[in-house]
Parts: structure tokens; C-alpha cells; sequence
């Protein structure tokens, strides 16, 4: 299927829509197609860190991808079941108090989904406590945390400090996403990793459940 | 056009440490570039924590007023404390930076524009975020006009931002914002529109290509202030040839003094 992958890589909307349309008439199974995609979106992230790609590309890679997804869900055995035994871990996420910016946050939404993650989003301007409240609802593996602003550093410090105190700190990862993050920031609120762009959080995600597998 | 010098701002590290070492020098520097460039107010944002923003913030003022005195100063927060000690300092009456539609903002900026008289940036969103559709922002920035003209801080002072969001995640965005900006001249004619333009080209190759652009087709909408880099050239010398060739410029008077000033076109024409 590398007509498919090329499709999508190189933003090819219609070709890769009947590309896999085609695939899926012939039997070809769900899970091969939608892992043409995923390979795909690897190379697509690839050109993202190397700026040849940019956030237009990453939008609209992902709307390819969930495009597809629709097309082939009614083939997949099992629906909905199926598809959730797939997921590779859980992803809670959410801008932090204080701020709203969502674009950032957004975009890791969509890239932890496509590659496998179950993702709840809590949106944006979320307090520490409700991040507590929906770990223990949720219990995920690894909690993300937005914020454009100097002053997110505190209520991201908020949230890591909540969950300390509900004993699951030692359980779950951190990382802290946002175009002012550096190493210093990251010390101070005591999370696992810091990011800049959505692409290495997700990266960081995929090692991370690779070292737990 | 009237420019907000956006430079001085906390969140970007190099200000952040010379604010932490009073590095006065270095603020100065930023605030005398910025108001040689163009620009009219000088935005200053401590960036830190709220227990010290009002001391940074009462720094600053002094810093970049003794810099400067010609300037007017933008106090950029959202800490009412941090404003008032900085109004209080600052010897022409500043802007504050900014209003919008979420409470704390209309609780905490409203009252100090209004008691001040404030100039005041209005910004088109509110607690549920930043409308999609121009009719949503509208009705944003109509119920806060109201809340201005009833504390008495007449339409003259404020500067309404239609808010840009990034063209990389959104067709359309582009368009809202200059129709924000239409609707918004319609109906009040009397307030400025300001906006804070780079954010446009957010996730883009060339951005400064884009910011160009779309600075045009805002000078077209009715913009009529910006929140920006004063000291990038090539922004400055289309914005004031927009401003020229849509007649806001009379007998090119601006545009040609300008030129013979050096201060826009190619650095070695003559």
C-alpha cells in the first residue's frame, strides 16, 4: 500500500480517500490500512521537525486520517469494541488554569489518537482539581499539560502538587507542553518531560508506553 | 497607524532576566529602539508572579518613562494591583492592556480604565473563549462597550482587538478577524481597532510574508493601530503604503517623509 502512504504524505486528499476506499472494497483488513496512515503520519512528522512540513500539513494529515477512519469503521470487527482494545494507553490532557490557549493542546489531541492513544481532553482554563478528579476516574498513563503563559508554570506546579497528594504521582507521567517551556520550568513544576511542539510530545508518549510494554 | 510596541514583555526570557537583574540598560535600549521606530505607546509585561508583578511593573514604568518620556506607556496584565501601581507611577495617564468579556478582567481592568480614563485595549473574547464567527465577537465586544460608556470612558479610548487566530489551523481565520473588524467600524465608528497581527501566521513558513499581507487587507478593514515589532522594517514601510494608497495618507505627506527619513524602503536608497 505504499500508493496509499505516498497519497497521503504528499497531501493528497481525493487520491488517498479512494485509495483506501479501494483497499477496503478488496478485503484488504482495517488495521493494515488505518497502519498505512500511521506510517505515513510518521513520515509527515518527520518533515514537520525538519521544517519542510508545518501546522497546516499536520491539520491536514489528521483530517485524512479520520476521514478514513469513518470510511472503514462499519468494516471493522467488533465496532467500537474492537477498535478500544487497540489503544496503547490512556491520555489525559488539558490547558491549565489560568490560560486558554487550545491550539497546542488540540494538535496533541489529534496525534495522540492517531497513534493509538484513548485521549480524554478537558479543554482549556482547567483547574488542578479537576485534573485529580479525572485521574482517578480515568486513571491514565500519562497526563499532559498545556500553557502559553508564564503564569500556566504554577497551575501546571497545582496540578503535579495534586497529585502527589493523592498518591499518584509514582503512577503516572508529566509532561508540560507550551512555546515557553524550557528545562528550568520543567524542574520547577517537577514534570517528566517538557515540549514545545506537539510532534516530540508525542514521541516522548510512545517511548514511554514502549518501556512499559 | 498607531503602534503598540509589543518588545517589552516577560515572557520572552532575554526580558525576563533583565527584569530579575533591573538590567535597566537593556529595557531602556528596547523602549528607545521601539518609540525611534514608530511607536507611540511603549507595551510594558512584567510576566511574573503576581506577589512581585507590581514591583516589576512599577520598575518598569520608571525605566522606560525615564527612557522615553515622549512615549505612552501600555501596561500589559491582568493583575489589578500590578496596574494600579503602575498607573500611579507613570506620568502620562497610560494604556491598560487589556480588557475582554472574562469576569476577572471586567471585575479587575474595567473599574481602573474607567477611574483613570483610561486608553484601553478591548480584546473579542470572554470566559467561554474567543467566538469563531464575527457576530460572536461582535456581541462580545457591544456588551463590553456598554459596560465602557456606562462607567463613563468614552469610545475614543478604546482600542479594539478583533483577535487573530493562527490561517495554519483554520481557513477561515483570516476572514473572521477582517470582518470582526468591518462590523466593528460600522457600528462604532468612534473606537480604534488594534490587533495583535503576527499570531495570523502562527505554525507558518515565512511569516513575515504573511504578516505583510494581512496587515494590508486590515489597513483596508479600518485598522487603524497594531500591536507589533516597531523595529521590523519591511512591515512598517507596506503598512505605511496601504495607509497611502487607500488614502489615509494626504498628499503621500507621510509616506515621502518617511522615505527621505530613511525609515522605510531598501537601507541604501537615496
Amino acid at each position: 500500500m505504499q500508493d496509499l502512504v505516498n497519497a497521503v504524505v504528499d497531501m493528497r486528499e481525493e487520491d488517498a480517500l479512494s485509495l483506501t476506499k479501494k483497499y477496503a472494497e478488496e478485503g484488504v483488513p482495517p488495521l493494515e490500512i488505518m497502519n498505512a496512515y500511521k506510517e505515513a503520519l510518521s513520515i509527515i512528522g518527520k518533515r514537520f521537525e525538519d521544517g519542510i512540513y508545518f501546522v497546516p500539513e499536520l491539520i491536514l494529515s489528521g483530517e485524512m486520517m479520520k476521514a478514513a477512519s469513518e470510511l472503514i469503521k462499519p468494516l471493522m470487527a467488533g465496532g467500537e469494541h474492537g477498535e478500544e482494545g487497540k489503544k496503547i494507553g490512556r491520555f489525559l490532557l488539558g490547558t491549565v488554569e489560568g490560560d486558554i490557549h487550545d491550539i497546542g493542546k488540540d494538535m496533541v489531541h489529534m496525534l495522540m489518537e492517531i497513534n493509538g492513544f484513548d485521549v480524554r481532553d478537558l479543554g482549556v482554563d482547567v483547574p488542578a482539581q479537576r485534573f485529580c478528579d479525572e485521574y482517578e476516574d480515568f486513571q491514565p498513563d500519562i497526563v499532559g499539560l498545556s500553557g502559553l503563559l508564564t503564569l500556566s508554570y504554577d497551575s501546571m506546579k497545582a496540578v503535579v502538587e495534586g497529585l502527589k497528594k493523592i498518591g499518584a504521582r509514582d503512577k503516572v507521567k508529566v509532561i508540560i507542553g507550551g512555546g515557553q517551556l524550557d528545562e528550568h520550568a520543567c524542574k520547577y513544576v517537577e514534570a517528566d518531560a517538557w515540549v514545545v511542539d506537539a510532534v516530540t510530545g508525542v514521541k516522548y508518549a510512545l517511548q514511554w508506553m514502549e518501556g512499559r510494554a | 497607524m498607531i503602534v503598540i510596541g509589543e518588545k517589552i514583555n516577560g515572557t520572552r526570557k532575554r526580558v525576563a532576566q533583565a527584569i530579575s537583574d533591573r538590567d535597566a540598560g537593556f529595557i531602556a535600549d528596547l523602549a528607545r529602539n521601539q518609540f525611534e521606530n514608530g511607536a507611540t505607546y511603549i507595551d510594558v509585561n512584567a510576566g511574573t508572579m503576581p506577589q512581585r508583578e507590581a514591583d516589576d511593573m512599577v520598575w518598569l514604568v520608571e525605566t522606560v518613562q525615564d527612557a522615553v518620556p515622549e512615549a505612552i506607556l501600555c501596561l500589559d496584565s491582568v493583575n489589578p494591583h500590578a496596574l494600579r501601581a503602575g498607573i500611579l507611577k507613570a506620568a502620562k495617564t497610560p494604556m491598560l492592556n487589556s480588557l475582554s468579556g472574562e469576569q476577572f478582567r471586567v471585575d479587575g481592568v474595567l473599574p481602573l480604565a474607567c477611574e483613570f480614563k483610561t486608553d484601553l485595549i478591548v480584546l473579542a473574547l470572554d470566559d467561554k473563549g474567543i467566538p469563531a464567527t464575527s457576530e460572536g465577537r461582535l456581541e462580545i465586544v457591544r456588551r463590553l462597550i456598554a459596560l465602557t460608556r456606562g462607567g463613563g470612558l468614552p469610545d475614543e479610548k478604546l482600542f479594539i482587538d478583533p483577535l487573530a487566530m493562527a490561517i495554519a489551523t483554520g481557513t477561515e481565520n483570516g476572514n473572521v478577524t477582517l470582518e470582526t473588524c468591518r462590523k466593528i467600524r460600522e457600528e462604532f465608528p468612534d473606537t480604534h481597532l488594534t490587533c495583535g497581527l503576527s499570531n495570523i501566521s502562527f505554525g507558518m513558513p515565512l511569516r513575515s510574508v504573511l504578516n505583510q499581507a494581512f496587515m494590508v487587507l486590515l489597513v483596508q478593514a479600518g485598522m487603524d493601530s497594531a500591536i507589533l515589532n516597531p523595529e521590523e522594517r519591511d512591515l512598517r514601510g507596506i503598512t505605511m503604503a496601504a495607509e497611502t494608497v487607500l488614502g489615509k495618507d494626504r498628499h503621500c505627506m507621510n509616506f515621502n517623509r518617511a522615505f527621505r527619513a530613511g525609515k522605510i524602503g531598501p537601507k541604501s536608497a537615496s
